[in-house]
């Protein structure tokens, strides 16, 4: 029986190797010649892989693009590891990214930076919320920030899975339209991110959230905890009784954003390939899905607008982690 | 009623009736190999299920859940090589039966436990959903710790006679669960610069490099001494139990199975914590407490019955509230999303057609895969005969893919190597490895938990005696712990009267 198995795993393996190489013969110089890898810097099942098999899965239906499309999961380090092995591969190679990319250097977590990749498009974006229970005593968002102003220590706020994200970095943005000071917020860092901040605030065991919209949206749909603000620039379908931060007078969009680059030194004719084939997939009904599915808003930027895109965020977000006290 | 019975339909239509049995069997294969889990199976799967009826891609998922269940304990009891965290406990008291010759009842018994306790579950999951969810929401940073505390306080009493080498045991597995980016500041701890470091030592590279790496090492010591242990192993007894066995666990298993489920309901608790919960509840509370970890056939059931309730009960928060309880519902949340499904509390009120298939799928994959796993018993007892020289390197290749499958680095075969040469050291010092391995596997969570309570407390320890269900855990860990002395002077008193 354990030969048998032997046998069975032998025969897998050699499939595998098989399915890697036989695809491979589209020939000649003309880019792409081979494989394409896309690189998902997280375990399978998480939101970076989910865009990355996405990507494939769309590039590959619509036929956009020939060659053969693999997705390898190079989970670790917030996306260091995955980012990582990109910066070392050809033009053949690409990544998810979001904001990470940016925060993981300014907060002194990884030597790279957007400036050594070659960005590509900007894809899609989830926009922060900031909710509270239904009978929380704070029912809109200034009310929230005046009780954190008077007494920062009275307001439990529910962030995950770590500090220096997007979830908490824009609450320090928005309370610090309102001179609070960051370093008086009263966070509670729940490692298992997203879902476990939201169980936390059904439990009353926080006051306040901020997190993905898509965490909290079902349970504002249901009546369970109530969205005071959204970050987005108007207000969003189904969520047409919850303000945009804007409206409450707090002048600010804050996208929690996800794009796709290549390795440093792409040419010019292999960014424009992209371009063309990554314009074209935003347009398909399988993306406009996807997004849906996701609570995503389609966010597609040309690889020269995410260039300028990249610059002006790392720019705002060094000023957010200097405000926020993390890097001394 | 009316929505019982069209679940029913749904799980019965050929295509799903395919997908029970085909998740039931991947899920018994991975949960018996070791590294390979639920949560890597259903991962790997994500993409087959693109395009999927969601009904039967939720159907798909939840059958390699629980078949893992039933498959993780065959290594435990064969090897000494649990496949999970949550065959943990199986080693104790299974690896011993086979050594007795008992292998074949030992997993016939695992099975029908895993049977019992999975359809226990699902009756609990039908009647108790919406008020358990509401439950869990009760656990917060404070109660959850003692839950840890009370996980491991169990752990330590049961290693009686060795209990310092349990302790040190423990503090090991704590100080490597300290690895990694702390998530309150941010701080990188211990992590040598290695960015893969960051993220922690995840648990199962551990449990594969001391169990099944350091079972291999260790047995490398006597491989040419093996004759005479061939001898005795070739015995592996009938493939049913007897009714004695059964009049024995009977009860271990329909107390164990309730336990685990609610254990599981509780999100980020689950199958580990709440298998080792029985055990060392069913220790305490049996009559022949000395025979347990010596192949007590009740020690083994009990543990079964509540990981297998467990796996159900963490479906719960996952429909209920769309918040993932273990690493496998993570990966089956995000399957979900993808296919336009979002779980949380909309989902009952506007596809309880799909809630309904799901649980009659449980039923009906229950009833499989306890036939899959009889059927396979006297399959599986033949790798006792395998000689040590073909699968000690067999073990050694799959605890090698196992460990690559996690996150595809190299990085962790080096990690892998160091824990197998300290499993061998371990085995060879006699010290208990279930609490370095259980210890890691809570630490980090445990860690947490106590700082967001007294954060949320501003330093105050009267937190962790707020509540009701503080208190109770606190006597509970309190029990656990002194339970063996006072039984013990008890006893003293009684013979010196």
């Amino acid at each position: 029986m354990k030969k048998r198995g032997f046998l069975l795993i032998l025969g897998l393996v050699l499939l595998l190797s098989a399915c890697g190489t036989t695809k491979n013969s589209s020939g000649g110089s003309a880019y792409p010649n081979k494989h394409i890898e896309i690189v998902a810097p997280a375990s399978p099942g998480g939101g970076w892989d989910l865009t990355a098999r996405s990507v494939q899965k769309i590039l590959k239906d619509n036929e956009l693009v020939q060659n053969n499309i693999n997705v390898i999961n190079k989970p670790g380090g917030g996306g260091e590891v995955g980012w990582n092995y990109l910066n070392t591969k050809d033009s053949h190679y690409l990544a998810v990214n979001s904001s990470l990319l940016l925060t993981n250097n300014l907060l002194g977590q990884s030597k790279l930076t957007h400036q050594d990749f070659t960005p590509l498009a900007t894809l899609a974006t989830e926009w922060q919320a900031i909710a509270v229970s239904v009978d929380s005593p704070y029912q809109n968002i200034n009310e929230l920030f005046e009780q954190i102003k008077k007494d920062p220590t009275s307001v439990k706020i529910g962030v995950g899975p770590g500090l220096g994200n997007d979830d908490h970095l824009s609450f320090v943005q928005a309370t610090g339209m309102k001179d609070i000071q960051a370093k008086d917020l009263n966070f509670l860092v729940y490692d298992g991110g997203g879902g476990d901040v939201v169980t936390a605030l059904l439990g009353k065991h926080v006051d306040a959230v901020t997190t993905s919209l898509s965490e909290v949206k079902e349970h504002h749909l249901a009546g369970k905890v109530k969205i005071l603000a959204v970050s987005s620039d108007e207000r969003l379908e189904e969520l047409e009784d919850v303000p945009t931060l804007q409206e409450e007078g707090l002048d600010m969009v804050f996208p929690h954003w996800r794009g796709i680059m290549g390795p440093p030194n792409m040419t010019e004719e292999e960014i424009q390939y992209w371009d063309e084939k990554l314009s074209k997939m935003v347009e398909s009904e399988e993306w406009k899905q996807l997004l849906e599915n996701n609570d995503w808003d389609s966010f597609y930027q040309t690889s020269e607008e995410t260039r300028l895109f990249m610059a002006e965020q790392e720019k705002l977000y060094k000023e957010l982690i200097d405000q926020s006290g993390l890097v001394q | 009623m009316e929505g019982f019975m069209e679940g029913l339909l749904t799980a019965i239509e050929p295509i799903n009736l395919f997908w029970i049995v085909l998740g039931g069997f991947l899920g018994t294969v991975v949960g018996m190999l070791p590294g390979l889990g639920p949560a890597t199976a259903v991962a790997v799967l994500i993409p087959v299920t693109f395009g999927m009826d969601p009904t039967s891609a939720i159907i798909l998922m939840a059958a390699i859940y629980y078949g893992a269940m039933y498959g993780g304990s065959r290594s435990s009891i064969l090897l000494n090589t649990p496949g999970d965290g949550s065959a943990i406990a199986a080693t104790f008291d299974g690896y011993p039966m086979a050594q007795k010759g008992q292998a074949g009842q030992a997993m016939a018994i695992s099975a029908v436990a895993s049977f019992i306790g999975g359809i226990i579950a699902t009756f609990g999951f039908i009647f108790l959903a919406q008020p358990l969810a509401n439950f869990a929401l009760k656990f917060g940073p404070a109660e959850y710790f003692l839950l840890m505390l009370l996980t491991l306080s169990a752990i330590v009493s049961l290693s009686i006679g060795k209990m310092i080498k349990g302790f040190i045991a423990m503090c090991l597995g704590l100080l490597l669960s300290t690895v990694g980016i702390d998530p309150q500041t941010g701080i990188h701890r211990f992590t040598l610069d290695n960015p893969h470091l960051s993220e922690g030592i995840d648990f199962l590279i551990v449990i594969i490099g001391v169990y099944a790496i350091g079972e291999v090492f260790y047995n490398f010591l006597t491989i040419n001494k093996e004759k005479k242990s061939q001898d005795k192993k070739s015995n592996m007894g009938k493939v049913w139990f007897s009714k004695e066995q059964w009049k024995r666990s009977k009860w271990p298993i329909l107390r164990s199975a309730p336990l685990g489920f609610i254990v599981g309901v509780l999100p980020g608790a689950g199958g580990s914590i709440a298998s080792m919960i029985s055990y060392s509840t069913e220790k305490q509370i049996s009559k022949k407490p000395d025979e347990f970890g010596k192949g007590a056939v009740e020690g083994l059931a009990a543990p079964e019955s509540a990981n297998n309730a467990a796996s159900v009960g963490a479906m719960i928060p996952l429909l209920t509230m769309g918040i993932p309880g273990s690493g496998t519902t993570a990966v089956m949340l995000g399957a979900l999303i993808m296919l336009g499904v979002r779980p949380g509390p909309m989902l009952f009120e506007n596809d309880p057609g799909m809630i309904w298939g799901l649980i009659n799928s449980m039923f009906i994959g229950n009833i499989v895969l306890v036939i899959i796993n009889i059927l396979l018993v006297g399959l599986l007892v033949k790798v006792l005969k395998t000689p040590a020289k073909v699968l000690y390197p067999l073990i050694i290749m799959l605890a090698f893919i196992g460990t690559y499958t996690l996150s595809y680095s190299t990085v962790d075969f080096y990690l892998l190597l160091i824990f197998g040469v300290i499993g061998l050291l371990m085995k060879v010092m006699d010290f208990p490895i279930a609490p370095l391995v259980l210890a890691l596997i809570v630490g980090a969570d445990m860690e947490q938990n106590f700082r967001m309570a007294l954060v949320s407390s501003n330093g105050s320890v009267s937190i962790f005696f707020s509540s009701w269900i503080s208190v109770v855990l606190l006597i509970l860990t309190v029990l656990s712990l002194f339970y063996p002395l006072i039984m013990k002077l008890f006893l003293n008193k009684k013979s010196a009267n």
